[in-house]
């Protein structure tokens, strides 16, 4: 289990198999959350899941992890179903790490770091290891040491949210699912959120999902995008490949991002810009250059 | 999950009962219990365990539904009736094996009493609980309660209170629900270790529960601030309780129903 910082392993694939899922099997209030889906999220890389509310995204990221049992169908790591060992499920957990939405709300311990070493103490790792990983998944969520003997309930929303969220990191595992970890922020907690977790990626080279529902977070931080409709996959690919189908995105209650918007009423005034942009990184060069273009014709 | 737990849960309907007037149905069903144990002959418990049926049928609630609910009372009917089988003497003996003694009085007591708390639990279950939302009720309470607060009774405050536990159950089941999960994602195991371990394993539930619930206290506290909430002093209500004419029919007959009880018990 002890591996050393930096070094890549293997990293996992998650597909869900025509999975059906329904609350309250058997009473009067049954209903089918998901029925019928079939994804697969790619190994190593970021991928973006988006849906507009009530579209069973929430229910996927429980799914994902064994929370929940599929009431028909299949959850695959590498192509094994987590449930073909019932009694195991809870290794599931390990493998599969799941920050739910506000997870602030979970923080129970005396202190910062006791709180971040929950999970991985409950792997059975030793002192040692949970002291480094608590250190790490600190470091990729911006939590400074002096905070780690400090109450978690003293904490500000935002360091409370990077807490918890480094709690699920600290248990390293190959797939790692955050329900909108940037909810509810402002701009700047949601930048280095996002941030870290894109730098805990690349480090790592593991598997992540993110569930969101900002066009202009995920553009930025995710590599993939896939787009959900009532529960079934509506688009799969690159930002570029899943912002160019407007009109799609719009029957499911998505939009482009802001400045993909902004770029096309630019376009629309008649100034040569690209209608293809999509986070505001882009734009800003795009506009400089655009600027620069025009200063050097203009001397010239 | 725990989201399944029903806790003396409304029925949400549009029956006779479901339109009474909650300070009236309080009175029912005093009178309703008082009717249940004047009951002392199989004559009047048979009418008693029908009038049960006869509420069933007003509500118009499945009675399928109801049997589901007594489940939870069925260990203590049995019970009862046990204890009444074995333990009452009388003149007629039926059985009689080395210490154990079944007289025929035992056999009819037990079936009273089983029929006593079955149509208690059916007759308040469907005139009170099942079709009286949780902040009718309170309301009905907090009025027919109102001459106490002579005696300087917060009787304001207690309905109060009971309103907001009572609207604040299925959140807190949510919330549990929520945190139970999360505490399983980061590996939480809840069963297995011995009795220590697992009362340990519940701390990572217990704190957030607690933290949450007084935040949403104070929250709520200052919502009502907010909103000039100064106890029950001059307060006004947006819905006014009135008597009607159905109020006055269904008491006139649990009224018929008490007296016909007591004639019974006379004539037999």
């Amino acid at each position: 289990m002890a591996e050393t910082t930096g070094e890549k392993k293997h990293a996992a694939e998650i597909e869900l198999s025509h999975v059906t899922y329904r609350y309250s099997v058997g009473t009067p209030f049954e209903k089918a959350a998901l029925q019928d889906v079939s994804l697969k999220f790619e190994a190593g890389i970021i991928t973006g899941l988006m849906g507009h509310t009530g579209s069973g995204k929430s229910t996927i990221a429980q799914l994902l992890n064994g929370i929940l049992r599929p009431t028909e169908g299949q959850v695959l790591i590498d192509g094994r179903d987590i449930w073909a060992e019932p009694k195991k499920i809870r290794e599931i957990c390990f493998r599969v790490g799941l920050v739910f939405q506000y997870p602030e709300y979970q923080l129970f311990e005396e202190t910062v770091a006791k709180d971040i070493a929950y999970g991985p103490h409950n792997m059975g790792l030793d002192e040692k290891e949970i002291a480094r990983r608590v250190e790490e998944a600190a470091r990729f969520t911006g939590l400074t040491p002096d905070l780690f003997e400090k109450s978690p309930f003293e904490l500000s929303g935002g360091q409370k949210r990077r807490v918890a969220i480094a709690g699920v990191m600290a248990m390293d595992p190959e797939i790692l699912v955050l329900d909108e970890p940037a909810a509810g922020l402002d701009p700047r907690g949601r930048k280095e959120i996002l941030g870290g977790i894109r730098a805990y990626q690349r480090e790592k080279g593991n598997t992540i999902i993110i569930i969101s529902h900002s066009m202009e977070d995920m553009a930025v931080y995710a590599d993939k995008l896939m787009v959900l409709d009532h529960g079934h996959l509506s688009r799969y690919g690159t930002s570029h490949e899943v912002f160019c189908h407007a009109e799609e995105l719009k029957a499911v209650g998505l939009s482009r991002p802001q400045i993909t918007k902004l770029m096309m009423e630019l376009q629309k005034a008649g100034i040569p810009v690209d209608s293809g942009i999509y986070t505001v990184d882009d734009a800003y060069e795009a506009v400089v250059r655009l600027f620069r273009e025009k200063k050097q014709g203009g001397m010239a | 999950m725990l989201r399944d737990v029903t806790l003396g849960q409304y029925f949400p309907g549009n029956s006779l009962l479901h339109k009474l007037d909650p300070r009236m149905k309080i009175f029912l069903i005093i009178i309703y219990i008082v009717t249940i144990f004047s009951a002392n002959n199989p004559v009047s418990f048979a009418v008693v365990l029908a009038s049960a049926f006869v509420l069933v049928f007003l509500s118009k609630i499945p009675l399928k539904l109801i049997l589901k609910g007594l489940k939870p009372v069925f260990v203590i009917m049995i019970f009862t009736a046990f204890i009444n089988i074995f333990w009452t003497t009388g003149d007629h003996l039926l059985i009689s094996w080395k210490f154990i003694k079944i007289y025929a009085e035992g056999i009819q007591y037990a079936i009273f009493m089983v029929v006593r708390v079955l149509s208690l639990i059916i007759g308040s279950s469907v005139l009170l609980t099942y079709t009286t939302s949780p902040i009718a009720l309170t309301d009905g309470l907090e009025r027919v309660l109102g001459p106490l607060k002579v005696l300087h009774i917060p009787v304001h405050e207690f309905s109060m209170m009971m309103t907001i536990a009572l609207r604040f159950i299925p959140t807190l089941i949510e919330e549990t629900d929520k945190i139970i999960n999360a505490q399983k994602a980061r590996g939480a195991d809840f069963s297995s270790g011995n009795l220590i371990e697992r009362a340990k394993a519940l701390v990572p539930i217990m704190v957030p529960l607690f933290v949450s619930a007084f935040h949403r206290a104070d929250e709520l506290a200052i919502a009502m601030e907010c909103r000039c909430y100064h106890g029950g002093e001059g307060r006004t209500r947006m819905t006014q309780l009135h008597l009607h004419t159905r109020d006055f029919v269904v008491l006139g007959a649990l009224l018929i129903l008490l007296a016909g009880i007591i004639v019974l018990n006379i004539i037999f």
